[in-house]
């Protein structure tokens, strides 16, 4: 079964061929036969696990060659698959919940006159995430690194009459290529100092051994570049202004895309390159750092989002970089297990967003919204499920997976991260318990009649709950557990560093903590008690806005960045309009007045040419017979 | 004794000069024609003069090939001349001026 991993990407990229040339024709069973496809990839990675597992511990890092792809003197570029418990585990991630967001678009996306395409462009892009994960050297990682750049690109933009939609697109291409090019540069790096991409060489080969191989600037510079491209796709501050944005795009791809995988795609790549960042004295402590920040920064300016996706995506930054703060930490494993659980709840979540706008005639605004409960019951149990998996709450999934990093941070960090991590993670119980309570409690503002959504919707919605309440504890009821043994080979052994408070006091800390987000944001948003709207009108409002614009990145970029920007490209249209245009032009206009004064001389009277004629000739036999 | 060389340069310069007037003060393409026709003649009668002076005959070999040339100038002036004429009734070279500025 491992041989035959290759069909895992091959058989969604089938699917977008066909769906793309055939999508029209086909009607709505395109939707079903994309959805097809991504089911049978999930079927055929389960069964790649399932012989995985069966393989003993230290065995199970298998390559698949497919075929040479680029062989010049001294570089080779294979197309391998890497099949081991960490691609495996991102596979069955993608596959699995890609096929309910497949099933969920087909109700979602009925009646859009680009159906067809839309599941070309979903199928694509399952295709290269796949790619992406299971490549086994850089330069195929690459590949499928902007593979789903370029589907992100299609799929946010996929309205792209609309002008937010398309100016959203393009600045989800360009910011996350500020990234993937120092990305490019860091894998040729790798190239000039290892002489092959191949991960077996590059990093298990090297292993231990690898820190006396390259020197301690190139292991830092290395993973500093590759960092960047997992900052630029993950949508990590500094370039995670596109993330907001892209909820242009329809919900599924939100789901998909920027928040179950693609935005996971960098946590993928650290967890992957570990060894370099190893080799780094600083590149980890960065790594941690910007998790951090990021998931402060993004759960402070998630509270005062009104936009039900908008504050789905900044609580997607803030989870994401969690999963940084653990990588940072070389809690690899608990990274993962971030992943796959935030997979899950942040998917449902998503569709269940959706599923409210799907019934409140694309009603997004949170304002207009509230009393859900009532006309949407299950739309609502399956929300609150994700969030109380997100906010930390026993004993759904999330709960298991941040606990473990937050316990991590007391254990390796010290006090001060410790405590700046559990503020992170107040700040996610309080922004999420805000737009449940928002959303589905207190009375109906919104002016059409909600209606609850078609079964083929809410199917997937009841199954992604499962995932959401249940993954974390099949997965990782210990630090130990079942997925961080599972992923030992590949990341190494949970350490289990002594110190800190204890298990179960963590554990308490942390839901005392979510517990009291929750009811702090019950007494706000959700009692009717608080006029919170007056409040932010009145003495809130400068910290409202501060938080809704996202502390103002956006406009101090544009100040920096794009108004300079815009002043040069001014500036060099003149100098091109005026200067190299003017030269151009003057030469002419030159040529033009010689020639007008030039011409008087054709008179068109044949015998003063005669005359001239003569005159010449006369001059030339008299300059000869002097010089004679 | 054979007439001297200076008759037959003078009389070629005074056949020459009559041609020139004759290409520079008419207005009619006919006589300008007839008039270039006596420069050619005038150079020629001077080239086989001074090829007998020096007996030579590279003069008079030029000679022939200015004719040659002078004949295939006609036939072409001549078919000019007389296209034009059709076209305009007239072969007064002041009045064919268009592709002056």
């Amino acid at each position: 079964m491992i041989d035959l991993v290759w069909l895992v990407p091959a058989l969604p990229l089938a699917g977008a061929v066909v769906t793309l040339f055939a999508g029209k024709r086909l009607g709505k069973t395109a939707g079903w036969l994309a959805s097809a496809l991504v089911a049978c990839a999930f079927v055929v990675a389960t069964g790649v696990l399932l012989d995985l597992v069966a393989l003993p511990a230290e065995d199970r890092t298998r390559v698949v060659h497919l075929f040479d792809w680029i062989r010049v003197r001294i570089f080779a570029a294979n197309v391998d698959l890497l099949v081991d418990p960490l691609s495996v585990t991102m596979i069955l991630v993608v596959t699995g919940v890609g096929t309910l967001i497949h099933v969920y678009a087909i109700g979602y996306m009925e009646g859009d006159p680009r159906f067809g395409r839309f599941f070309a462009y979903l199928n694509l892009f399952v295709s290269f995430m796949l790619l992406l994960v299971l490549a086994d050297n850089y330069l195929l990682l690459y590949v499928g690194w902007e593979g789903v750049g370029l589907c992100s690109y299609l799929l946010i933009g996929f309205w792209f009459e609309r002008p937010a939609a398309a100016s959203a697109a393009k600045k989800a291409f360009v910011t996350t290529r500020i990234g993937d090019t120092a990305m490019l540069v860091g894998i040729a790096l790798i190239f000039v100092r290892f002489g092959t991409l191949d991960f077996g060489s590059v990093l298990h080969g090297a292993g231990p051994v690898l820190a006396p191989v390259i020197p301690e600037g190139t292991a830092t510079a290395i993973s500093l570049l590759l960092l960047a491209g997992a900052i630029g796709k993950s949508a990590q501050v500094p370039l995670h202004v596109w993330l907001p944005d892209a909820m242009e795009g329809p919900t599924p791809v939100s789901a998909l895309i920027h928040a179950a995988t693609m935005v996971t795609a960098g946590v993928y790549l650290v967890v992957r390159s570990h060894v370099l960042f190893e080799a780094s004295e600083v590149a980890l402590v960065v790594v941690l750092i910007v998790g951090l920040v990021t998931a402060l920064y993004a759960g402070i300016s998630a509270i005062g989002q009104d936009d039900i996706k908008r504050v789905l995506a900044y609580s997607t930054i803030s989870q994401v970089g969690f999963m940084f703060f653990a990588a940072g930490m070389k809690a690899y494993a608990a990274a993962i297990f971030l992943l796959v659980t935030h997979a899950f709840y942040k998917a449902l979540m998503f569709l269940s967003a959706g599923a409210v706008m799907h019934g409140l005639a694309d009603e997004a605004d949170l304002k207009r919204m509230g009393g859900l409960r009532r006309a949407m019951p299950v739309t609502a149990t399956a929300f609150s499920i994700g969030a109380l998996a997100l906010a930390g709450v026993p004993p759904f999934a999330g709960f298991f997976s941040k606990d473990q990093i937050v316990a991590e941070a007391s254990r390796s960090q010290g006090v001060g991260v410790w405590a700046l991590a559990l503020v992170a993670a107040f700040l996610s119980a309080l922004y999420i318990a805000r737009l449940v309570f928002l959303a589905f409690a207190g009375e109906r503002r919104s002016a059409t009649e909600p209606h609850e959504s078609p079964p083929v919707m809410i199917v997937p919605l009841g199954l992604l709950a499962v995932g959401a309440a249940l993954s974390g504890a099949a997965l990782g009821l210990t630090v130990d557990g079942g997925l961080a043994r599972f992923l030992e080979p590949v990341v190494g052994a949970v350490l289990g560093a002594p110190g800190g408070l204890s298990e179960a006091a963590l554990a308490i800390v942390s839901v005392v903590l979510a517990l009291s987000a929750v009811a702090f944001a019950w007494i706000v948003w959700g009692s009717g008690k608080v006029d919170w709207l007056a409040l932010r009108a009145g003495p809130w409002n400068s910290l409202q806005r501060f938080m809704n614009r996202g502390m103002y990145v956006d406009d101090a970029y544009a100040a920096v960045v794009e108004k300079p920007g815009k002043a040069a490209g001014r500036g060099l249209r003149t100098f091109d309009e005026r200067v190299l245009d003017g030269a151009v032009n003057g030469l002419g206009a030159l040529v033009r007045s010689l020639a007008a004064a030039g011409r008087r001389i054709q008179t068109g009277v044949v015998r003063s040419y005669a005359a001239a004629f003569l005159l010449g000739a006369v001059a030339i036999l008299v300059y000869v017979g002097v010089r004679l | 004794m054979s007439t001297p060389i200076a008759s037959f340069v003078v009389l070629s310069g005074i056949l020459f000069a009559i041609g020139t007037a004759g290409v520079l003060v008419r207005r009619n393409a006919l006589v300008i024609f007839m008039s270039v026709e006596l420069q050619l003649n005038a150079v020629n009668l001077a080239l086989v003069a001074f090829s007998r002076m020096h007996n030579e005959l590279d003069g008079q070999i030029l000679a022939f090939f200015s004719m040659v040339v002078a004949a295939a100038e006609v036939v072409v002036g001549l078919a000019i001349i007389v296209s034009v004429y059709r076209r305009r009734g007239t072969a007064d070279v002041d009045a064919m001026s268009e592709l002056r500025w």
